[in-house]
């Protein structure tokens, strides 16, 4: 049924067409509400099922895993993607968590749920003084120096006897063991996963988050415009850290066993910048997807060829298909495909309407 | 350990150093990228130079004549099919972080599978034996390392500033825009340069195989220190970096003798903050920021 | 046939809309054009836009008859078109005569790049006393010469020139417009782009005025420099730029 031009839809047609497309992304907003409120909550009943089935302690060291990830790649993006600065060494902060829990119960006896709070104080010093050294110059310096330091902190603290240098730390075996087995663990790192992403949103619907978006887009102008860019950028980094160094402390008590190889790789290092690029650098529901989906790729890949270096491979493909050809991420560019349908709906009623006053 | 040894020691090695940190400053002159992967090439060239030894019998000096321009190929090949797509991004000089990032984790996880995490080290007769003058000790084979390096950079100097194809270089490394109005074709140009700082890459990834045993992930202890010598010049500056590798490889050579090998690529570390902290610039270039 | 000539073009940067919006030109051989028009005409956009330096959307730029609206700027060089952008490309860090040189890139006789260069001195006395000079600390107007100099040693038969007095204090853009205006005795066409109507118009035969992507006026540059509706153009852009900053913002 070709026709040579196509009838222009009336201003009625148009409006009740933006309307609907409206209506639709409000539902949609609603049913993914909904969809992470019952994910929630399923996460925390999950335990109870403790028990009932022989897998259940692959499965919890899975989310446990996942859920350490999602609070990582999270927090991680706060400063990678709200603010624009890439960062490949965050794993310092969870080498402190990890370690601060890790060292208090072993020679005091402190439980990590009480120390968990001294971790975090001590990463976020760290990061702030981090940030204080480095985040004076814009640009790549930053990841530059973000490397060195991941690459440092792993050299002196494989060298450091006081600490057990490259062995490391065997944690005692808690006594509630035998009859909760992970699950305390796991609440914890689902207090670090519900904190990180709380915070993201939090951050991302403040003038706070404003001034940092601000600035990823274009510093200079954002300095222009009397934002302390400086001064944002260490808050953004400080509050990065919490997170990171709460899901090390957990991940420590998970394994048991503390040292520097197991959170200062490299491995780890591209996977938090890795999962929030894959699900949407800068967005809030991104990282957490990314983490999903990277940890799904990596047990299928260990299943198929093995705990191999593979996986690195794997790994490095990935980013750099990922930057390449989508770079927004798959949050980031459903969102960017959503923005564009609303304004091109929304330009074409109110062009029309100028029309209309204009009198044409 | 007299300071005479120690100094001829550091200054050595820092001819080495000196190739690796030019290939890197090469490429990001010319095209803007901070080069991530850059050891991950040295170590490939490495493992080339390892098994053409191993089952060819070939001398590692000697087989130069192949690493250096399968390595050139190499970065043409891998300019071409990754930087296009990003040439014209808004903060490319992040992306190319990261993308290369991709490019190490990608290298070194393929040459892991490949090579196995075994350490391997080419030992030529002269790879552990020394001339002695005096009372130096005067390692054969850095000796010989440090002779070809120079070699290296007379060439590369020659490249650059004796050749039509060096004028090409230096002028979109000044200008880009000023290279494209006066005929150069830069997108040609910088495919070479590429090619060229991976190819300076590879000779040094040949010249490392006999020096230090080396492992896949053994690319990550070259990475801040490569990183440390090209922000000290200053990143785009040859001569900076020359003048890097040289003074800081005798620092660190002091700070071996001092505190113990394991100790040594802190000083590129400390250099390394030290000089974002104080002259982001380094001493002779542009600063890092895009 | 006129040397250069452009069929509707248009042309624009990244995805944003076009700033060229169809233009129609014809410059003849040993002519110089001066190119005016408000802010955001598009003036630097259109000798881009024909240069290589960016690609026309649509249209055609035909040089001797040969569409060169895909070719690289090196390409279109080759073909005797060069272009000398509004900031001074120069190469810093490479000696005055290195810069000159360099403008005979592509040509490989030694001996034809030295007369080009002995003849780019002549025409820029400053520049022979300063030629091991390196160019990033010359003066602006010194870079100027260097600029225009370069240009000349890529024996080009048309010149674009964009914004060439910029930063430049009067007496010095005088005497760079002097030398430009003699490019055309040299048989050399001109395309000049310039912000200051006047100066610009007594350098060149004729003048091109665009205003939002096209041509509105085009003549003699004298007959243009009188043209009332060149006045009305320029006062009611500024006009409209001044009710617009009220505006609830809407383009």
């Amino acid at each position: 049924m070709a026709t040579t031009t196509a009838p222009v839809p009336s201003l009625d047609e148009r409006r009740a067409a933006l309307e609907r497309a409206e209506a639709r992304v409000a539902l949609q907003r609603r049913v993914f509400r909904a969809v992470v409120a019952l994910v929630a909550l399923g996460l925390i009943a999950f335990p109870a099922l403790r028990g009932t089935f022989s897998a259940f302690n692959y499965v919890i060291q899975v989310l446990i895993v996942m859920l350490m990830f999602t609070a990582m790649a999270s927090s991680w993006n706060i400063m990678g993607g709200f603010a624009g600065y890439i960062s490949l060494g965050h794993n310092v902060f969870m080498v402190i968590g990890a370690y601060v829990s890790g060292m208090l119960l072993v020679y005091q006896g402190i439980s990590p749920f009480v120390s968990v709070f001294l971790g975090v104080a001590l990463a976020v010093a760290v990061g702030t003084l981090f940030g204080l050294i480095t985040l004076r110059t814009r640009g790549p310096a930053f990841i530059i120096a973000s490397i060195s330091l991941l690459l440092m902190t792993r050299l002196m603290m494989d060298n450091w006897k006081a600490i057990e240098g490259a062995s490391g730390l065997s944690l005692p075996i808690p006594d509630f063991f035998p009859t909760l087995g992970k699950v305390p663990m796991y609440y914890g790192m689902l207090a670090a996963a519900l904190g990180a992403v709380g915070l993201a949103y939090g951050i991302s619907r403040s003038k706070f988050g404003l001034a940092l978006r601000a600035i990823a887009m274009d510093e200079v102008k954002a300095e222009a415009a009397g934002i302390d860019t400086r001064r944002y950028k260490i808050i953004a980094l400080a509050l990065s850290a919490i997170f990171i160094a709460w899901a090390g402390t957990f991940w420590g008590y998970t394994l048991n066993y503390i040292r520097p190889s197991a959170f200062l790789s490299v491995a780890i290092a591209a996977d938090m910048a890795l999962m929030s690029i894959v699900g949407g650098k800068g967005t809030v529901a991104g990282p957490p997807i990314g983490a999903f989906l990277i940890i799904l790729v990596t047990e299928l890949s260990v299943w198929l060829f093995g705990p191999s270096e593979l996986n690195l491979a794997i790994s490095g493909t990935i980013l750099i298909t990922v930057l390449l050809f989508f770079p927004l991420g798959i949050v980031g560019t459903l969102q960017n495909r959503q923005r564009d349908r609303l304004a091109r709906l929304r330009a074409a009623v109110e062009d029309s309407g100028e029309a209309v006053m204009k009198g044409a | 350990m007299q300071w005479v040894q120690i100094l001829i020691l550091g200054l050595m090695l820092g001819g080495v150093y000196a190739v690796m940190a030019s290939g890197l400053t090469l490429i990001f002159g010319v095209m803007r990228i901070v080069n991530l992967a850059h050891a991950t090439f040295i170590l490939l060239a490495a493992y080339l130079t390892f098994f053409l030894y191993e089952f060819l019998d070939v001398d590692p000096i000697l087989s130069l004549a192949v690493t250096v321009p399968v390595m050139f190929l190499v970065g043409i090949a891998v300019y071409l099919l990754l930087f296009p797509r990003i040439e014209n991004s808004p903060r490319f000089v992040e992306s190319t972080v990261l993308l290369t990032f991709g490019v190490a984790l990608f290298m070194e996880g393929t040459m892991g599978r490949t090579f196995t995490g075994t350490y391997r080290l080419v030992r030529p007769t002269y790879g552990t034996e020394s001339f002695l003058i005096g009372d130096l000790y005067i390692p054969k084979g850095q000796l010989y390392a440090l002779i070809v390096s120079a070699v290296l950079l007379l060439l590369l100097a020659a490249l650059l500033y004796g050749t039509r194809i060096g004028g090409s270089i230096r002028a979109t490394m000044q200008n880009r825009t000023a290279a494209q109005i006066v005929g150069v074709n830069v997108r040609r140009t910088m495919a070479l340069s590429f090619g060229l700082g991976i190819a300076l890459a590879g000779a040094s990834g040949t010249l490392l195989s006999f020096l230090f045993p080396f492992f896949p992930a053994s690319h990550w202890e070259w990475v801040p220190i490569m990183l440390a010598l090209v922000v000290l010049g200053g990143l785009g500056s040859l001569q900076g970096a020359l003048i890097g590798a040289l003074g800081l490889s005798v620092v660190a050579a002091f700070v071996m003798t001092e505190l113990g090998p394991t100790w040594q690529p802190m000083t590129f570390f400390l250099a390394l903050f030290l000089i974002l902290l104080v002259r982001p610039q380094g001493l002779y270039g542009k600063p890092l920021e895009a | 046939m006129p040397l250069l000539q452009l069929e509707g073009v248009t042309a624009g940067y990244g995805s944003a809309p076009n700033i060229i919006n169809g233009v129609d030109l014809e410059v003849e051989a040993a002519h110089s054009y001066c190119i005016i028009g408000p802010n955001g005409a598009g003036k630097s956009t259109l000798l881009r836009a024909i240069c290589g330096v960016l690609h026309p959307r649509s249209g055609r730029v035909l040089l001797d008859g040969e569409d060169i609206g895909r070719l690289r700027p090196d390409q279109v060089l080759a073909r005797g078109l060069c272009f000398v952008p509004s900031d001074r490309a120069l190469f810093p860090a490479m000696t005055v005569r290195e810069n000159l040189e360099m403008g005979a890139f592509l040509e490989s006789d030694k001996r034809v790049i030295a007369e080009r260069l002995e003849r780019a001195l002549e025409i820029f006395p400053v520049l022979r006393e300063r030629a091991t000079q390196r160019a990033g600390t010359l003066s602006g107007g010194q870079q100027q010469q260097v600029v225009l100099g370069r240009a000349l040693m890529m024996e080009p038969r048309i010149i674009m020139i964009d914004e060439p007095s910029l930063g430049l204090a009067p007496q010095i853009a005088q005497q760079i417009f002097r030398t430009i205006a003699s490019f055309a005795d040299m048989g050399i066409s001109v395309l000049l782009v310039e912000q200051n109507v006047r100066r610009g118009l007594n350098a060149a035969q004729s003048g091109i005025v665009l205003d939002l992507g096209r041509k509105v006026l085009e003549g003699p540059a004298g007959t243009i420099l009188t043209d009332p509706r060149l006045r009305e153009l320029y006062l009611g852009r500024q006009a409209e730029a001044a009710a617009g900053s009220g505006d609830d913002g809407r383009a």
